[in-house]
């Protein structure tokens, strides 16, 4: 359970802002995978799939209502589609990105992008990255949720532009997005983006960084709110592609801050690590707990 | 009854014995016009007599108002007087009249040496005049009259008058002084007798009485020489001068009225003045064809004829006081420095500094010489540099240089107002003002290109984006092809206001090609069917129009498709057929098929 609190906190950010974006919490746990209990960065542990929720059949009307002309008809197989998810209705991403091509209202073009990125069609990326540009800014934000989604080349970069997206919910979802993309060609990007209190990046930095860039990350705890830097930290504490001395010297940042914040996030960490994972540095972490235990 | 009561009270507090005896009809208001017998009379017995040439001085009250710092404008050392100041120092010819503390006390302007003190009895200071042998000082209060003084060198009481009028500044010349009074009259009263030799009528507000480049002048927004014209001056035959009428930010006024106080502490109705020094000579004039404005750190001189900008001087602090010099414009800002301005080209001649920040100044440059001034850089520089305060107070006195700017044809205009309307910190009303201008630009347009290459970008600090709709104005105006790929990627960018997108692609019809046909038809696809503004309407109108003319077959295609589709709004197909039809009808019937 401290495992899956923890996961609970590193993505704030990301539930909060799709949530806000797509107004029910079900829609926005898409954004991300849900919690498997396990540390951020850890592989899913492998095993028999949840069960599926059993397929809903796209009607037959479904391909014609998009090409209907009218906007009832279409969100109506819009939603349909979406209902019926990836497996079945993929075979519309096509005529959806063929709609999106030809101009809709802005809150059938938002209902396309949704339902393009439930698809997960990389296809459907090149036509969600035009509606980025869209003048409204909801078609923005649902065309940057889409993208992290359909993922691909295109959507790394178009998410990368929206870093300077006026809107700071594009802005944080495109944070986000970058480090669920694993677009670690970003990373330059991100730390210009948390420079810039786009606090979402220092999550994404965490899931992306090399040695020196996860240095770079350490080197700003103190600068920015620790709970906007811890899930960054966590981030790289627990991926098993950085080394301990990066690990270790990230933990003496954090040791260095002494504070109630710094010794819970300590506490929680050590709790939470592997017991196969790596001696010296669980070492480094049990003495960072006792020497931030008395913390103001 | 209670009055003369009143004044005889002052009197004794003045401690004023030996002085003349107060004329019982001094101030009459019965009085009646004698057509300027009087005063000509005056005339013929002063002959050929001038008020000498006063100190030029800059005199500032300074510390918690308790002490006076002067410092002379040609150059030497600072003089400091301590003492209580309650209401603002007056220069008058060689000398400083300070009121404060209960006493009246007159200094050497130049020096600052105390030359007499007296107890002011009560009363205010209002103004004082010199001509090098006796000065006359004017003290009032509300509601109890007033008291006029002439005191001589060594501190006696040459005459000493008490009235229930409210007297203005006055002015000494040869045994008479000139004291203005119910803001129509000057009484020219005999220091020796005590009695009103003369009387002016004057057509115009009056509450001062002034020496100037030896000459008297009267008035208060204009001014009326004493020469001999002023045995008409009933008659409105008077030589006058009155400072062109122009725009100017916080309607300044030349002088305040002179029968009021003035505190030590200088106010906004101080940092927005107008100044102005008339000439000697017939027709009258101003000085160097000049008059001034300031506003706050502003000062601006003005073309006497054209009354045309002629420079802007941008101070570091707000201006607080000064005065027209031959040929020269004195300020001093309330950090204490005073600078002398070359009356033509507005470069700066001399820097002095009265020690630290003051409270208030006056400025006497009577006869201050010329030297030779730092060459100021191009109006248009001037302006700019103006510009960039981003004091909101500062903003009406901009917004006037901004449109004196706007009438200049230099391109670096154009590069200033582009800045402006660029900069998130401009004022909302300047940046109107700013972007209006830049649309009726028509030359500058390389600075434009350069802005269009900006777009907004949070992660690169560019927080606001260009002009873009005024520059796509100005541009196409210009014809300016080379516009035309930039202004097409400003389609695409959501933060362009939506009028800045219409302009832009109602810009793209005139100087577009082939070349921004892929941009033309991605906005046309987005908005097509979500035109949300009447600008966005027009702008998809504008880039329909844009395909047709030279998108080739393809863009006609786009268009068409738009006219087919059940979402385009009906408002916006019937402007896109409409297009449609009159091309048609432009390229003529079609040729017969042979």
């Amino acid at each position: 359970m401290e495992h899956g609190k923890i996961l609970l906190v590193a993505s704030a950010g990301v539930v909060a802002i799709c949530a806000a974006l797509s107004g029910s919490v079900a829609r926005a746990q898409v954004a991300r995978p849900p919690s498997t209990g396990a540390p951020p960065g850890a592989e899913a542990p492998a095993g028999p799939a949840a069960p599926a929720t059993p397929a809903m059949k796209v009607s037959a009307a479904a391909a014609a209502d998009l090409k209907s002309g009218d906007p009832g008809k279409i969100r109506g197989a819009l939603d349909e589609i979406r209902m019926a998810g990836k497996g079945p209705g993929s075979q519309y991403a096509g005529a959806i990105v063929e709609l999106l091509q030809r101009g809709v209202p802005g809150s059938v073009a938002e209902a396309a992008l949704d339902t393009l990125g439930d698809l997960e069609a990389e296809s459907a990326s090149p036509v969600i990255a035009q509606y980025m540009q869209h003048r409204n800014v909801k078609v923005r934000q649902a065309a940057t949720k889409a993208l992290i989604k359909t993922k691909g080349p295109v959507a790394v970069r178009a998410l990368r532009h929206a870093l300077s997206d006026q809107d700071p919910m594009v802005r944080g979802v495109a944070a986000n997005g970058l480090g669920a993309l694993k677009a670690k060609e970003a990373v330059p990007d991100l730390f210009l983006a948390l420079d810039h209190r786009i606090n979402e990046a220092a999550t994404s930095i965490g899931m992306l960084c090399n040695p020196q860039e996860c240095e770079q990350l350490a080197s700003r705890i103190g600068k920015f709110p620790f709970d906007v830097m811890s899930g960054g930290i966590e981030q790289a504490l627990f991926r098993p592609d950085v080394s301990d001395d990066s690990k270790i010297k990230l933990l003496g940042h954090v040791r260095e801050l002494g504070t109630q914040d710094a010794n819970k996030f300590l506490r929680e960490a050590l709790k939470k690590w592997p017991k196969n994972g790596s001696a010296r540095v669980k070492q480094s972490l049990d003495q960072a707990v006792q020497a931030t235990g008395g913390g103001a | 009854m209670k009055t003369i009561l009143g004044g005889l009270a002052v009197a004794l507090a003045l401690g004023a014995c030996g002085a003349g005896q107060t004329h019982p009809n001094l101030f009459a208001t019965d009085w009646e016009d004698d057509g300027g017998r009087s005063v000509a009379a005056i005339r013929a017995k002063i002959g050929a007599a001038a008020p000498p040439v006063g100190a030029d001085v800059a005199v500032a009250v300074a510390g918690n108002s308790d002490k006076l710092v002067g410092i002379p404008l040609a150059g030497g050392t600072a003089w400091t007087f301590p003492h209580a100041i309650d209401v603002r120092p007056a220069i008058a010819g060689s000398v400083v009249v300070g009121e404060g503390g209960g006493e009246l006390f007159c200094l050497d302007a130049a020096s600052g040496k105390k030359l007499w003190a007296r107890p002011a009895g009560g009363m205010v200071l209002h103004g004082a005049g010199d001509d090098g042998r006796v000065t006359v000082v004017s003290l009032g209060q509300s509601g109890q009259g007033s008291l006029l003084l002439a005191v001589n060198r060594d501190g006696s009481v040459a005459r000493q008058i008490d009235t229930d009028k409210s007297l203005g500044v006055p002015a000494v010349l040869a045994g008479y002084a000139f004291v203005p009074w119910s803001n129509q009259y000057v009484s020219v009263l005999d220091l020796t007798s005590g009695e009103e030799a003369g009387r002016i009528l004057l057509r115009g507000q009056v509450s001062h009485a002034m020496a100037v480049g030896g000459a008297l002048y009267f008035g208060e927004s204009a001014l009326f020489r004493f020469d001999d014209a002023i045995k008409g001056a009933s008659h409105d035959q008077a030589t006058k001068l009155t400072v062109p009428q122009r725009e100017l930010p916080g309607t300044p006024m030349l002088y305040q009225p002179g029968d009021q106080k003035l505190s030590p502490v200088a106010a906004a109705l101080d940092k927005t003045r107008l100044y102005a020094r008339p000439t000697s000579a017939t027709p009258i004039g101003l000085d160097s064809d000049r008059f001034y404005g300031t506003y706050f750190r502003l000062a601006m001189a003005f073309d006497a004829k054209s009354t045309k900008l002629a420079w802007v001087h941008s101070d570091k602090d707000d201006i607080v006081g000064g005065a027209a010099g031959p040929a020269s414009l004195v300020l001093c800002d309330d950090s204490g420095a005073v600078t002398v301005l070359d009356a033509a080209t507005g470069g700066v001649e001399r820097e002095l500094s009265l020690g630290g920040p003051i409270k208030s100044c006056v400025v006497q440059a009577d006869g201050l010489a010329p030297s030779q001034p730092q060459p100021p850089p191009p109006l248009a520089t001037q302006i700019s540099a103006a510009l960039t305060n981003r004091d909101a107070e500062m903003v009406a006195g901009q917004r006037l240089l901004l449109r004196e700017m706007a009438t200049l044809e230099d391109p670096s205009v154009t590069k200033t107002l582009v800045e402006l309307a660029s900069n998130p910190l401009t004022a909302p009303l300047l940046l109107t003002d700013a972007r209006s201008a830049i649309a009726a630009r028509r030359n500058g347009a390389q600075y434009m290109i350069e802005a269009l290459g900006r777009h907004y970008d949070f992660l690169h600090d560019v927080l606001l984006t260009p002009p873009v709709g005024p520059m796509a104005q100005a541009l196409a105006a210009m014809k300016n092809k080379q516009a035309a790929p930039l202004l097409a990627s400003h389609l695409l960018d959501p933060a362009d206001t939506d009028d800045d997108v219409k302009q832009a692609a109602a810009a793209l019809v005139d100087i577009g090609d082939a070349g921004q046909v892929p941009q033309l038809r991605e906005f046309f696809m987005l908005y097509r069917a979500a035109p949300d503004s009447e600008d966005l309407s027009s702008a998809v109108t504008s880039a329909g129009q844009a395909l047709l003319v030279f998108g080739g077959p393809d863009g006609r295609k786009v268009v068409d498709g738009a006219l087919a589709d059940s979402l385009v709004p009906e408002a916006l197909k019937a402007r896109l057929s409409a297009i449609e039809q009159q091309l048609e009808a432009q390229k003529g019937p079609k040729a017969p098929k042979k």
